[in-house]
């Protein structure tokens, strides 16, 4: 099939494939899921992002938060937080979007096989993980075990509320969850933030890589906790969230050192980029 | 390849005029009201192209990325420009370009189409101006492989050496339209002669700045102070990017019909990194000011084999706060 980041002779790199909003799904106060049909088949791997734009307004990127053994549609979670992503969010329905990608490099699922795989996600990042865990269950037979730990603000601010209940019923799967602060709501899970939930990993260390995508700060903290806990530098997969704007590492706006996270990522260990200026800002 | 071949500066002249009338769009290094810039060429102003003189105003650049351009109508039949004086600190640059815009995955067509129809006729700086310091980024002021014709003038003639197939594709073009004199020893000599004092005198202009790769190690170990105080000056104005001839970042903007404008940026505008979320790793102006140095001397050589730099002066030229990066490169010494 024809992925879409392939340029056509005489084509430009920034045309957009057409999607539709098929349905808004609302996650929390903050943040919602568009489920899109784009007017061709969109192929991914897990981890890549796409460019989504609102005709004559602007772009963001954005990981899909779906399958990408689904083709036919397309979904992407997106938390309100700046100028485009308010205008998504008052999207309605039937809203025609663009999609540029999918670009970069997404999670090595190859090097998962035969191990125990922690994932920590906090706040919009359990977008990308999503899509991972798709994968990782088509995959069930070829890794050991998923645990899945993940940090909201509130219990509120908790997305995807079902998945947790599905996945733990899931042989090899386990979630945790934790929020930074009741707010009233039901909730039989842990308050603190999400490196709480890193006191008991639940992993074999000796045969685990792990996986953190959230909010820069939280990435920050997570990846030192890991490495505490004895996790190497090359078994920490990080989703960085930077200026990723033309998606084709041109534009300049993702340099990261001498990387172009929209290129070279967004996906990368913590060994190949810890030495890179200014990774948790 | 065809070899060197010499023309009278009249026959020149007139050949130029001739490719003019036909329709072909040359660019060649007028002097007006004291400054040196590209200039399209016709019969009336053929007689004031200047020749091996320093680096026009602006970098070459500007012939092959727009400062703003709709990218989503890829440019159909761009013809053929013949670019005649480019200077070598701006042809090393376009080796930069080609590594970012003539990507295996990600090739811009526009970009491709704009430098596989453009005929780069180079020029040895037999001139250099106050900031020129190529040969302290390890190029010399004469054009190498990345141009089409090495071009230099003798007061008389005008000596043509290809440099490429497309080079010599082009002279073979001009061979039947002009009458080519007889090259004589003296000819490149002579060439040689002011190319070299050229190099000598950039040498010893720039004597207290280190190499390129020495300046890559100071760029990359100096303090965080030493860029707060060297920064203090600098207004953000972003000048030195726009006029530097490896500087390629830019903006994408939106228009309707799903539409995009690729806009000139750089990394000296405030919010050029920042994120949705308020995260801007540039936010402060002096972490600003050294991510320049660090993509020009530490990164972009680290990613692309290539300094980002070239030595053309020209930021120091263009800086309204009079910050001369050769001064903060050499207070690091």
């Amino acid at each position: 099939m024809k992925k879409h980041t392939k340029q056509d002779k005489g084509k430009s790199l920034y045309n957009v494939l057409k999607a539709k909003v098929d349905e808004i799904i609302d996650e929390s106060p903050l943040i919602k899921t568009f489920v899109m049909t784009p007017e061709e088949q969109f192929k991914f791997n897990t981890g890549e992002f796409i460019e989504l734009t609102l005709n004559g307004l602007g772009e963001a990127p954005f990981t899909p938060s779906s399958s990408p053994f689904v083709t036919e549609k397309l979904e992407v979670t997106i938390m309100k937080t700046g100028y485009i992503t308010n205008k998504f969010h008052d999207l309605k329905p039937g809203a025609i979007l663009g999609i540029r990608g999918p670009f970069g490099r997404g999670y090595p699922v190859d090097r998962f096989i035969g191990k125990e795989i922690l994932i920590v996600g906090g706040g919009c990042g359990l977008a990308p993980i999503r899509s991972l865990l798709f994968t990782l269950i088509e995959m069930k037979d070829q890794i050991e075990k998923v645990v899945l730990l993940y940090g909201s603000k509130t219990p509120t601010d908790c997305i995807y509320k079902p998945m947790f209940a599905k996945l733990n019923s899931i042989d090899k799967f386990e979630t945790h969850r934790s929020a930074d602060k009741p707010d009233g709501t039901e909730w039989d899970e842990s308050i603190g933030l999400v490196t709480v939930l890193l006191d008991q990993p639940g992993v074999d260390m000796d045969n685990s890589i792990a996986v953190v995508c959230g909010p820069p700060v939280m990435m920050k903290f997570a990846t030192l906790r890991l490495l505490e806990l004895g996790f190497s530098d090359d078994d920490i997969f990080l989703s960085m969230e930077k200026n990723m704007s033309c998606g084709l590492g041109k534009c300049g706006h993702c340099m990261m050192g001498e990387f172009f996270v929209c290129k070279d990522g967004p996906v990368f260990t913590y060994a190949e980029i810890k030495h890179s200026p200014e990774i948790w800002k | 390849m065809q070899k060197t071949i010499k023309v009278n500066i009249e026959q020149w002249n007139r050949l130029l005029i001739k490719l003019a009338d036909t329709g072909e769009h040359l660019y060649a290094p007028i002097r007006h009201n004291g400054v040196i810039d590209y200039k399209l060429i016709d019969k009336e102003i053929v007689g004031e192209i200047v020749y091996n003189e320093a680096k026009p105003a602006s970098p070459l650049k500007i012939f092959f990325l727009p400062i703003r351009v709709n990218v989503t109508r890829v440019e159909q039949a761009v013809g053929r420009i013949i670019l005649i004086g480019a200077p070598a600190c701006d042809i090393e640059g376009l080796k930069l370009l080609d590594a970012i815009y003539i990507d295996e995955k990600y090739t811009d067509e526009t970009y491709l189409s704009r430098r596989q129809n453009a005929i780069i006729i180079g020029a040895p700086c037999h001139k250099t101006d106050e900031n020129c310091h190529c040969t302290t980024c390890s190029v010399n002021p004469w054009p190498g492989d990345g141009c089409d014709i090495s071009m230099s003038f003798t007061g008389e003639d005008i000596i043509l050496t290809p440099m490429s197939e497309k080079g010599t594709g082009f002279m073979n073009e001009i061979n039947s339209l002009v009458n080519v004199g007889q090259l004589e020893a003296g000819d490149i000599d002579k060439i040689t002669r002011l190319q070299e004092a050229s190099a000598a005198r950039l040498a010893d202009k720039n004597n207290g700045l280190p190499g390129s790769e020495e300046t890559g190690k100071l760029v990359n170990a100096a303090e965080r102070s030493f860029w707060k105080e060297h920064s203090s000056k600098c207004v953000s104005c972003g000048a030195c990017a726009a006029i530097c001839p490896t500087c390629t970042c830019f903006l994408l903007i939106d228009r309707p019909g799903f539409e995009k404008i690729k806009q000139q940026d750089t990394c000296q505008y405030p919010a050029f990194e920042r994120v949705a979320g308020g995260e801007d790793p540039l936010r402060e102006l002096s972490i600003r000011f050294h991510n320049r140095y660090m993509c020009k001397f530490v990164w972009k050589p680290e990613r692309f084999g290539v300094l980002a730099c070239t030595g053309c002066g020209r930021c120091i030229d263009a800086c309204i706060a009079g910050i001369s990066k050769n001064e903060v490169i050499t207070e690091m010494t």
